[in-house]
């Protein structure tokens, strides 16, 4: 067995899904918290990648302190759309399907406000570190493969414990497994559901960067992505952020292995296989619902 | 005579003169009525960026051709359909503007995908059509009225490469490739000319792997290629996969003496995005701006004026250079009579940007493709000598 390339094909092949993770909690959450399957959610991570590129190239500042200012742009755009489009379809029979549908809609409006100002050229998020690499012993960890790793492993864990810890975050999840009984304790659905879809895009932004860490972008790039978001969050289980997270690592160690032990067409095929696979045996996914 | 022939004959000579007056304007008429020339290309869409290019320089064409007396004397008009990127919608289009539109020519095609759905409805209403093709398959059809002129061929992509490895001592060629190509049709054509000329200069393919889009990592690819000592890399692939392999490239610190991308390092965004990373990858092309061939001079100060580009792109030029066959065609055969056009072209030799194009039966010139190595964050022509723009830098520099 070629140990090296096993390693090294495995530690990549992590990093790599624990960045489709971060991209997938926020998408997570609000298709298991909310019943929206937000197909703008990869738009909004893309976008994300756009801002950090736009900002590295005007002021030098690094994509991920670029997020200081995306988040919180990112976070006022989506409360904006969930007041003014997501609360009306949230009335409709089918909240899942009604969801599709106008998502959709506004990722192909952002898709084209991206192309009108970025120009469909397609962009590297090229940064001092880009090409860097931590040497241990035997193990390579590149730059920008850590960094997306450490920003999922902080993400998911921020997500979960305002999940789990914070009083906000028992009311988002009170609020939509008893929505009666919450309201009669003083929660406020709206608001806690504004909270909700915001953070699930700003996650979005930084899911993005980190996805721009590794791959190139462009303005319909976010269709490709949406296939791993659907992947993650089918795998861990809709609404489960540590599932998502878990997925991701699963997806990773696929992948990596795939790499290692098969011809490379293989790869993709094994990969969205288990999907398939898991949809069949667990349509639930490999991890329950945590909310 | 009498009073009634003369009056006769008076009412013929009035006919007469008002007939003989009237022709001129007839055949005036017919004269000024503009040649039309129809088709569509991806505008919008994934190809939009690209094919705007093509749009720009076939209407450079037709401004250049109409400031002068026309094509047969005659101004030109092009009918363009946005066929939203989607090869079907291109046929559709191709279909209305024959028999819809009634267009006297038909202008082609981008991508190949859409060239290569095109070109059977071109045959099927016997409308020239001068595309890039869809590679060496299209062309194999048996179809008589489409040409490329120039063509993109997946086929000959490494010609010039090889080309040019072949004038090296042979001590100094690698010999040991490892070879990584997307699993398509585009990338499965690239692999014609390295299993050909790989073999004829001893070169031992020790990796050829293929792998389907989107590629989500190419760290494997790398490690792979490190540990055979494989001293010649080619990245079969498009802009995001290529740029994927030359990063974890430079992160591994593997460095053969020479990278060959496929078709990702010609687009302008490989040197603006990946900076001294991508400099010294090999390619190839059928069409440079710094071509010495008559027209590119030209088409280099029109750019630079209107779009204050140092050279024009390369679908620019495409789209240019197939307009100047299909009027080199028409102006030959002195007709706008397809078949006469297709014969005029199957016989004679075409003066095009990218040289002198002559057709053989399947509508495809000699193989031509120039080697090309992104030098200081420039496409250069390396090979043949004679289009030569700059010296290739091999081996390859360590990654700095």
């Amino acid at each position: 067995m070629n140990t090296v390339l096993v390693v090294r094909s495995l530690i990549s092949g992590i990093m790599m899904g624990s960045v489709y993770a971060l991209l997938g909690v926020g998408f997570s959450l609000t298709w298991g918290v909310m019943k929206v399957i937000n197909i703008s959610h990869a738009t909004f991570g893309l976008l994300g990648a756009f801002i950090a590129y736009t900002l590295l190239h005007a002021w030098s500042l690094d994509p991920i302190l670029s997020l200081a200012l995306s988040a919180p742009l990112l976070f006022f755009l989506a409360c904006l759309i969930y007041r003014f489009i997501i609360v009306p379809i949230t009335k409709a029979k089918e909240v899942i399907v009604a969801s599709m549908i106008v998502t959709f809609g506004i990722a192909i409006i952002l898709e084209n406000v991206m192309l009108l100002i970025w120009s469909p050229d397609p962009r590297l998020l090229t940064t001092s570190y880009t090409s860097k690499v931590l040497i241990l012993g035997p193990l390579y960890f590149q730059y920008p493969r850590l960094a997306g790793f450490l920003m999922s492993l902080a993400g998911v864990l921020v997500i979960h414990f305002f999940l789990k810890k914070t009083y906000m975050g028992k009311a988002v999840r009170a609020a939509w497994q008893q929505p009666d009984a919450a309201q009669l304790y003083g929660v406020n659905l709206q608001r806690i559901s504004m909270i909700t879809f915001g953070l699930a895009i700003s996650s979005a932004g930084a899911g993005g960067v980190a996805m721009a860490f590794l791959y190139a972008f462009e303005p319909h790039t976010h269709n490709l992505w949406l296939i791993y978001l659907f992947l993650v969050v089918i795998v861990g289980g809709v609404g489960n952020v540590l599932g998502t997270a878990l997925a991701g690592l699963i997806i990773g160690v696929i992948t990596g292995l795939s790499f290692a032990f098969l011809p490379y067409q293989w790869v993709n095929l094994l990969t969205f296989g288990l999907l398939m696979v898991i949809l069949v045996f667990r349509p639930q996914g490999l991890f329950q619902s945590e909310v | 005579m009498s009073r009634r022939c003369l009056k006769r004959s008076l009412f013929l000579i009035m006919c007469l003169s008002l007939g003989l007056t009237l022709v001129p304007y007839g055949v005036s008429n017919a004269a000024d009525k503009p040649i039309s020339i129809g088709g569509s290309l991806p505008l919008t869409g994934k190809f939009a960026e690209t094919a705007k290019w093509i749009e720009k320089g076939m209407k450079f064409w037709a401004e250049e051709i109409n400031a002068k007396s026309g094509l047969l004397g005659r101004k030109v008009v092009f009918k363009i359909y946005d066929d939203q990127s989607n090869a079907g919608k291109a046929v559709t289009f191709a279909e209305k503007a024959i028999t819809v539109d009634k267009v006297d020519l038909l202008f082609g095609g981008y991508p190949g995908t859409a060239a290569r759905a095109v070109m059977p409805v071109a045959e099927k209403h016997k409308f020239v059509y001068v595309s890039m093709g869809g590679h060496m398959k299209s062309f194999q059809q048996g179809y008589t009225y489409s040409f490329g002129g120039p063509p993109l061929m997946g086929e000959w992509w490494y010609e010039g490469f090889y080309q040019w490895l072949k004038s090296l001592p042979a001590y100094q060629r690698p010999k040991r490739a490892a070879v990584y190509t997307m699993n398509n049709p585009i990338g499965t054509s690239l692999m014609d000319s390295i299993n050909r000329m790989s073999e004829d200069l001893g070169i031992e393919l020790v990796i050829n792997e293929k792998y389907n889009l989107p590629l989500p990592d190419a760290t494997p690819f790398i490690v792979k290629a490190k540990q055979m000592n494989c001293d010649l890399l080619f990245s079969n692939g498009f802009f995001a996969d290529g740029v994927m392999t030359i990063r974890a490239a430079k992160a591994l610190n593997y460095n053969p003496k020479a990278i060959v991308q496929g078709v990702g390092s010609i687009i302008p965004a490989w040197v603006k995005e990946l900076g001294e990373d991508g400099n010294y990858v090999f390619s190839g092309t059928v069409l440079h701006y710094k071509l010495a061939y008559p027209g590119n001079d030209k088409l280099n100060a029109y750019v630079k004026e209107k779009y204050n580009l140092p050279g024009y792109p390369l679908y620019f030029g495409f789209g240019y250079a197939w307009m100047q066959t299909l009027s080199q065609g028409v102006e030959g055969a002195n007709s706008l009579n397809q078949t006469k056009i297709r014969d005029w072209l199957k016989s004679n030799t075409v003066q095009t940007i990218a040289g002198p194009l002559i057709f053989d039966e399947k509508g495809l010139p000699e193989p031509v493709n120039f080697c090309t190595q992104v030098i200081d964050g420039k496409v250069e022509l390396t090979y043949p000598k004679k289009v030569r723009t700059t010296k290739p830098v091999y081996p390859k520099p360590a990654w700095k």
